[in-house]
């Protein structure tokens, strides 16, 4: 009885901190949507004294989310980062799977320096190379152009690891069998390997996706120009040394947030399988 | 017989064949460019020389954002692995309905920094934030925040911390989930109480993963820069001036790559060398055992 009753007050207590740091995650994302829903007098007026109003809106309003397409072609800066991503996806997947392949299948010489180096040179992240890497790009002309948002990062070592995992994984029998049965080596791989590999291909795809989605210092360099501009560079935009437009601002910020949180609150799983796998066990 | 040549070099070809474009990118746009930041910044007109480094280390610049960085990771990297940590072992117990708290503390990794940083900002906002509002609704003084030379830094620190716990969690949920429950039953009936356990079982057994964290969280930390390049460009007074900034501002307000090089050297190096004392640390007190 006693046990059951202490038994009881623990969960509650478990509950209790869940709670709060649910709170913690999650206030500050519903006030900035609710904040998209007003106009930017409101926010400013209801801003002191607190007040319930402080938080909720008096009036709701979609004029801000109307005004930043209609004004500020928002969609522009959305449709450049959809068409990375979409271009980004499946090139990562194919290049570094091709690899993968290769490390988890072949013997051949100097497999493991050549994989050491890789790793190593993923280890070494993209920001710390920014700037030697924008000369680079500078000098090929990629400037203000997709190319310099996508080639740079497509050899991805976190995708290439999944994918080696992966192989590993697949029995050498049917591999072999296809062998036997006269198939070559890449109609194995395309016809054989990858379809078993759709869970592996759900789980890269989301983290190519998050990274080009929700990547900063590195469009903000080579990307300036209007036409190729992603959406967390545009989301600056609503900021001017005089004044902030807080209510477009967290109206384009909604906007931009759906899209990972679509495709997060689904594929979670997919996602927390990929980075245990290639983080601890690789 | 001519065949059967021809078919075994192209099968010893093959392998490095599918390594090709991969290997490319890395040595085009991975290798190169570290190899040109790490002579950039010890090489002069062609000539050997020590002259950067020198004339970085008198630089009072400089060396406050060393300073800075220093402080700024030896706070947020332990308090950002221990949240982490705690957040896990709450998520991994058999609660029910605790899938939905997982996935809710998770999802704060969804959020792109960019959007993070505009939120914050508006929150931490001297004139018209809600935390301002809500201490003078309190009876308490506002407080500056993202403009006081003593609480940005912490800020920042809040901002970063916020977005990064729900992705490390995932970690160590997933290294506390391949702990055999029956040892933490042995444990009770032998009367362990809940910190006996915490430190005999699941702290040495979890080692691996918060080795992981450690390293992965120093990387990531080290070279923080969005946060700072859009909210408090550095200041107040060179309060937030990390060095990963203060490296971008060199390069690309004063045109000064060689300065830039240098102190992302010393970034990287000093990343190195926190990774390795985190090794050796975390190893040995296997060893202990």
């Amino acid at each position: 009885m006693s046990y059951k009753k202490h038994k009881t007050l623990k969960s509650l207590c478990l509950y209790g901190l869940c709670i709060f740091w649910t709170i913690i995650c999650m206030f500050p994302v519903l006030y900035a949507v609710l904040l998209s829903f007003r106009s930017n007098n409101e926010i400013f007026a209801y801003a002191l004294p607190f007040s319930i109003h402080t938080i909720l809106p008096v009036q709701w309003t979609m004029d801000n989310f109307i005004a930043i397409f209609r004004d500020y072609n928002i969609e522009i800066p959305l449709i450049n980062s959809l068409i990375l991503a979409a271009v980004a996806i499946p090139c990562s997947i194919l290049i570094n799977g091709l690899s993968a392949f290769s490390f988890a299948v072949f013997k051949f010489k100097g497999k493991g320096i050549l994989l050491g180096l890789f790793m190593l040179s993923f280890m070494i992240p993209f920001d710390a190379i920014s700037i030697p890497l924008y000369r680079l790009v500078n000098s090929l002309g990629w400037v203000n152009t997709r190319m310099a948002l996508i080639v740079p990062g497509m050899g991805n070592g976190l995708v290439m690891l999944l994918f080696i995992q992966f192989f590993r994984g697949i029995p050498s029998t049917l591999l072999d069998a296809a062998r036997i049965d006269g198939a070559g080596w890449l109609k194995v791989f395309f016809k054989i390997i990858l379809p078993l590999c759709v869970p592996v291909c759900i789980t890269a795809g989301l983290m190519v996706f998050m990274e080009h989605w929700n990547s900063y210092m590195w469009p903000l360099l080579v990307a300036r120009n209007d036409n190729v501009r992603t959406i967390q560079i545009a989301l600056s935009d609503f900021r001017t040394e005089y004044e902030t437009m807080w209510s477009y601002i967290f109206a384009a910020s909604s906007i931009t947030l759906i899209l990972p949180l679509a495709l997060f609150f689904p594929f979670q799983k997919y996602y927390v399988q990929g980075i245990t796998h290639s983080g601890i066990k690789g | 017989m001519n065949n059967m040549k021809k078919h075994s070099v192209y099968s010893t070809v093959f392998p490095y064949l599918l390594l090709l474009p991969a290997g490319v990118l890395v040595a085009v746009f991975k290798l190169y460019p570290i190899a040109q930041t790490l002579a950039s910044g010890f090489f002069e007109k062609g000539n050997f020389t020590l002259d950067i480094y020198r004339r970085l280390f008198r630089d009072p610049n400089f060396t406050n954002s060393l300073w800075i960085t220093i402080k700024f990771n030896l706070i947020t990297i332990p308090l950002q692995v221990v949240i982490s940590f705690c957040l896990g072992l709450l998520v991994s117990s058999r609660l029910r309905g605790i899938g939905i708290f997982r996935v809710l503390f998770f999802s704060t990794f969804a959020i792109s920094t960019t959007i993070a940083v505009l939120i914050w900002e508006k929150l931490f906002n001297f004139n018209n934030g809600l935390f301002n509002s809500m201490l003078i609704f309190a009876g308490l003084p506002s407080q500056g925040f993202l403009l006081s030379k003593t609480q940005a830094l912490m800020c920042i620190i809040v901002i970063t911390t916020w977005k990064g716990c729900g992705y490390w969690m995932i970690f160590f949920l997933s290294g506390l989930k391949n702990i055999d429950p029956g040892l933490y039953e042995s444990a009770m009936l032998d009367g362990a109480g809940v910190l006996d356990t915490l430190f005999r079982i699941t702290l040495p057994l979890m080692r691996r993963v918060i080795l992981f964290v450690c390293v992965a969280n120093t990387t990531a930390n080290m070279l923080l820069f969005a946060p700072i390049q859009m909210s408090t460009q550095g200041g107040p007074q060179g309060s937030t001036n990390l060095l990963m900034y203060e490296a971008y501002k060199s390069a690309f307000k004063y045109a000064d790559q060689q300065r830039a090089s240098a102190m992302i050297t010393i970034l990287v190096l000093i990343i190195v060398v926190i990774c390795f004392l985190q090794f050796k640390f975390l190893n040995s007190s296997e060893v202990e055992e």
